[in-house]
């Protein structure tokens, strides 16, 4: 594609949700990818769209704004990713986490979000195999999941149906700017003149940024998921630990683990969730396998002679404040930064893609952007480990 | 304890048993089956009896078998699965199943002999009941007593048809067709080779003996390219087309079966040797085989292999690379045993066998034009034709692993072991490139080797 | 030949069978090919591979689906059942 209105690098969910969002605005745009489609975080994803795991704040006021963007996307480009409005139900068993789970969901009301709180009766009554030892939880109608891979392909296919193009298998070496203002990038393969780039490249988004001369201090947090042999229906939502919430949170470099489990449209069940700051390492750790075993078992424990049949294992976007990156680049006008979601990419892409596209073409945000700035690392001693 | 662990009881895995034991070293023998043998020496429960009818040289397995069993250093657990392996500073850990829960091995000193099983390929109506493979219609005669069913079309290639049409006759049932895709004057290239393998001459005659006891005429260059179900769902006919020497459909006729055994060659299981980090190469027949040197070790030190993963090579080459692994195991761990000249004398002649087989019998690309937009290509997660274009086409895959990713194609239970060979072949198709070497050897990798239920997991250390 | 000295049921009906046998042989051995319906398009599906590995032979014994017919060995008592989907 000869002059792009706008380059979006990274053909993950993000990209793709910017990339989108703008060709709908009637910018003409490109995508440029190193490899395929989902190639990046998103190829390890869950699917995960949760309002239910934010406190009251500006990531949360992202999420329930994304969520129901989500619904808009899947009517605007026919579907394809198997979306679903499922709910989220999330428990505690431990007296301290049932406070704070009352506590939490409390806020989260008053900010928008809808929550239904059940005993053990109530909870058996809507999830029939949970552990007889779970007797309070909170229902989030509003949570839902879809195929994250699926999403990125048909959005992706939506865009160039649009005008838009995806190149893969190019490798961006360097951004071009002149006097503070972007003129373009250059790839391994090719040189390409626009004004607007968006750096979508997730955990690799710091290494992008310091083509520009920018810091963006964001780190794998690896995590594996457990996916099972297709099973009878025994989850009928996402159900999670309370736990989970404050190891989203943690800065923790150690081994952070909570269940989450949930069915898929195909059948299998995924069961989650672990994170820890170990660099880029590939391997399969059977340890944290084992301990996510026990944790979903805990929870449902007929999950004991499911057969677990494959894992595997993605590296979360992390940025140390834990917000998302969104906006402009400090020193480069023209370049802009969508990356950091860490766990929530998938749900947070929607509102990213509206929230960026707004500001490029200087319309009002439905959120003071100001939270997600790049600038907010510009000195900052946060320093990629 | 032991010093030699041996992972699979056919004939590599028991031939290295025996010859690391003889020279000392104590064996531990996993196998997966609940008796030894493997699949080529599969044999029933005791209470079956007298089993030499149907097989060749079943004396020789049971001799080995019998030896083994009798050998006090050697241990075997049967029923033993492997779900899990990793290698580290020199130990390899595997991680069993066994008898419902969980044994973990450590060992410095391992030979992987796991074997291979059919190659299938995709035709329209090949999930129908009914449509099997030959080795598991040879299981079924051989370990059960069972005989699949009444009129009977063997097809595919390569000389492993000739024994299960052997075996079906003897057990009564009518085969009706025995179907070879290549043609009969193949074998001339190779005539030396044949020669030098007299044994092989035996073996071959004693098969076409059999199934001319039967009247069946065996044809060339002839493929069953569709099969159809009656009202109940159930294998009723089949297409059989002669075909050209790309395997290219020239004419159809049908014929009414109840059973169609067709197979192409054999895949070898790689799962654990690249478990455990093992290079792994595309060989001659495009399958992928673990990379070995002179004496049957791996690219790890210490992790041996032995037998169809090493190349497809039947049986004899198998039992020749087991005695040469299990001396170099012992070896290993101090026993005074040396690989003899003879040994690779012989090796060396099986090779050039195995190699001239490969050669006579090869698969040509035309079967891609015998699939239609709904024949399924996953079995396990119902993907067909028209789902793995679309995510070409639409949806943008330019590799197996994304097309996997987006279709769910080799995702399912038994993690694309049947479909993930010949999907690489076709995602390249459609992208009009030739299938990498990366392509292919991603397509068998397989960290979680076999479902372990969660329990199990949960339990372990 | 050997005795048929294993009953079992598959679906309720009562099938003979010699210790030893697969449930998939002793299936076969009484004309019963159709094992299990797939999840996604309710087809029939057999034993295939007949040795374990393509997971196509797929039924309920007593109760835990995904239960391999061709590498299961009968019992007396047994009680077996078409898997439909993901379970009986």
């Amino acid at each position: 594609m000869k002059n792009p209105d706008a380059i979006v690098i990274g053909a993950g969910v993000v990209g793709a949700c910017c990339a989108l969002s703008l060709t709908n605005a009637g910018l003409k745009v490109l995508i440029i990818d190193r490899g395929p489609v989902a190639s990046g975080t998103t190829g390890a994803g869950e699917g995960n769209i949760l309002v239910s795991d934010k406190g009251p704040g500006a990531e949360l006021t992202l999420a329930i704004r994304s969520r129901d963007l989500w619904f808009d996307i899947n009517t605007d480009i026919g579907g394809g990713f198997e979306l679903e409005a499922k709910g989220g139900v999330v428990v505690s068993r431990s007296a301290k986490g049932i406070s704070d789970l009352k506590k939490l969901s409390a806020l989260q009301k008053e900010n928008g979000v809808e929550v239904i709180e059940l005993d053990g009766a109530g909870l058996r009554k809507i999830e029939p195999y949970l552990s007889e030892s779970v007797e309070y939880g909170v229902l989030y109608p509003g949570d839902a999941q879809c195929q994250p891979m699926l999403a990125a392909a048909q959005i992706i296919r939506a865009v160039k149906k649009r005008g838009g193009s995806f190149i893969q298998g190019e490798n961006v070496i360097a951004i071009n700017s002149n006097a503070g203002s972007l003129i373009g990038i250059t790839t391994d393969k090719n040189n390409y003149s626009c004004p607007i780039v968006i750096n979508a490249t997730g955990t690799w988004a710091g290494e992008i940024a310091k083509l520009a001369g920018s810091h963006l201090p964001i780190m794998p947090r690896r995590g594996f998921i457990l996916v099972t042999a297709p099973a009878p229906k025994i989850v009928h939502h996402k159900v999670y630990d309370a736990d989970y919430v404050a190891n989203v949170a943690s800065s923790d470099a150690d081994l952070q683990s909570s269940a989450v489990v949930e069915g898929t449209a195909s059948g299998t069940i995924l069961i989650g969730a672990s994170r820890e700051r170990v660099g880029f390492k590939a391997d399969l750790d059977i340890s944290i396998l084992r301990q996510l075993a026990r944790q979903a078992i805990s929870l449902f424990p007929v999950l004991s002679s499911i057969g677990l049949l494959r894992a595997y294992r993605g590296f979360r976007p992390y940025a140390p404040d834990h917000l998302p990156v969104i906006g402009e680049d400090a020193n480069i006008s023209g370049l802009w930064h969508a990356a950091g979601h860490e766990g929530a990419g998938i749900g947070l892409s929607p509102a990213t893609g509206e929230l960026i596209t707004a500001q490029i073409t200087n319309q009002s945000t439905f959120i003071d952007p100001t939270p997600f700035s790049p600038k907010r690392f510009q000195g900052s001693e946060y320093v990629a480990v | 304890m032991h010093n030699v662990v041996i992972v699979g009881g056919g004939p590599a895995g028991l031939s290295a048993a025996l010859t690391a034991a003889v020279a000392g070293a104590p064996v531990l023998l996993l196998d997966s089956n609940p008796r030894l043998g493997g699949q080529y020496w599969r044999t029933p429960a005791d209470n079956f009896g007298d089993q030499n009818e149907n097989h060749f040289d079943l004396a020789t397995g049971l001799k080995l078998i019998n030896s083994v069993k009798a050998q006090s250093n050697i241990q075997v657990l049967s029923g033993a699965q492997i779900w899990s392996a990793s290698h580290k500073d020199g130990v390899s850990t595997l991680r069993v199943i066994y008898q419902g829960s969980e044994k973990i091995i450590n060992t410095g000193n391992l030979i992987l002999a796991t074997g291979a099983y059919d190659r299938s390929l995709p035709f329209p109506g090949w999930d129908i009941p009914g449509v099997m493979t030959p080795g598991g219609v040879q299981s079924l005669i051989k370990g059960h007593g069972v005989v699949a069913g009444k009129r009977v079309v063997v097809a595919g290639s390569g000389p492993f048809l000739l024994p299960v049409a052997a075996g079906l006759v003897k057990s009564g049932a009518d085969v009706v067709e025995l179907l070879e895709a290549n043609k009969s004057w193949r074998w001339a290239s190779s005539i030396l080779v044949l020669l030098e393998n007299l044994s092989k001459i035996k073996e071959g005659f004693y098969y076409i003996e059999a199934i001319s006891k039967g009247k069946v005429r065996a044809r060339f260059g002839q493929a069953v390219v569709g099969a159809y179900a009656g009202e109940n769902g159930e294998l009723e006919s089949v297409d059989i087309a002669k075909i050209d020497r790309n395997f290219k459909i020239k004419k159809v006729r049908n014929i009414k079966c109840d059973v169609a055994a067709i197979g192409w060659g054999f895949t070898a299981d790689t799962s654990l040797a690249g478990a455990l980090g093992c290079k792994q190469v595309v060989a001659k027949d495009e399958s992928v085989v673990v990379l070995i040197d002179s004496k049957q070790q791996t690219s790890i030190t210490g992790v041996f292999a032995a037998g169809e993963i090493t190349g497809i090579g039947g049986s004899e080459l198998s039992m020749i690379e087991g005695e040469i692994a299990g001396k170099s195991a012992a070896k290993f761990v101090g026993c005074a045993v040396d690989i003899s000249r003879s040994d690779l004398i012989i090796r060396a002649k099986k090779q050039r066998f195995a190699a001239a087989l490969i050669k006579a019998y090869p698969i040509k690309s035309g079967w891609r034009s015998w699939l239609d937009e709904q024949t399924v290509l996953c079995r396990c997660e119902e993907v067909d034709l028209a789902d793995l274009k679309d995510s070409i086409v639409e949806l943008g895959a330019t590799d197996s692993r994304t097309a996997k990713l987006l279709t769910r194609c080799g995702m399912g239970l038994c993690q694309g072991r049947i479909c993930g060979r010949f999907v690489v072949d076709l995602v390249a198709d459609q992208l009009n490139i030739s299938p990498t070497d990366i392509d292919r050897i991603a397509a068998v990798s397989r960290p979680i080797i076999t479902p372990i239920p969660l329990g199990v997991l949960a339990a372990g250390e | 030949m050997s005795q048929f000295d294993i009953q079992f049921t598959f679906n309720g009906e009562t099938i003979s069978a010699i210790s030893g046998q697969s449930v998939g042989a002793a299936l076969l051995a009484a004309k019963q090919r159709t094992l299990r319906k797939t999840r996604f398009n309710q087809k029939g599906r057999g034993v295939f591979c007949g040795i374990g590995v393509c997971f196509d032979c797929l039924v309920v014994i007593d109760g835990a689906s995904n239960q391999r017919a061709c590498i299961t060995e009968v019992i007396s008592g047994m009680k077996v059942q078409t898997q439909v989907g993901t379970n009986a």
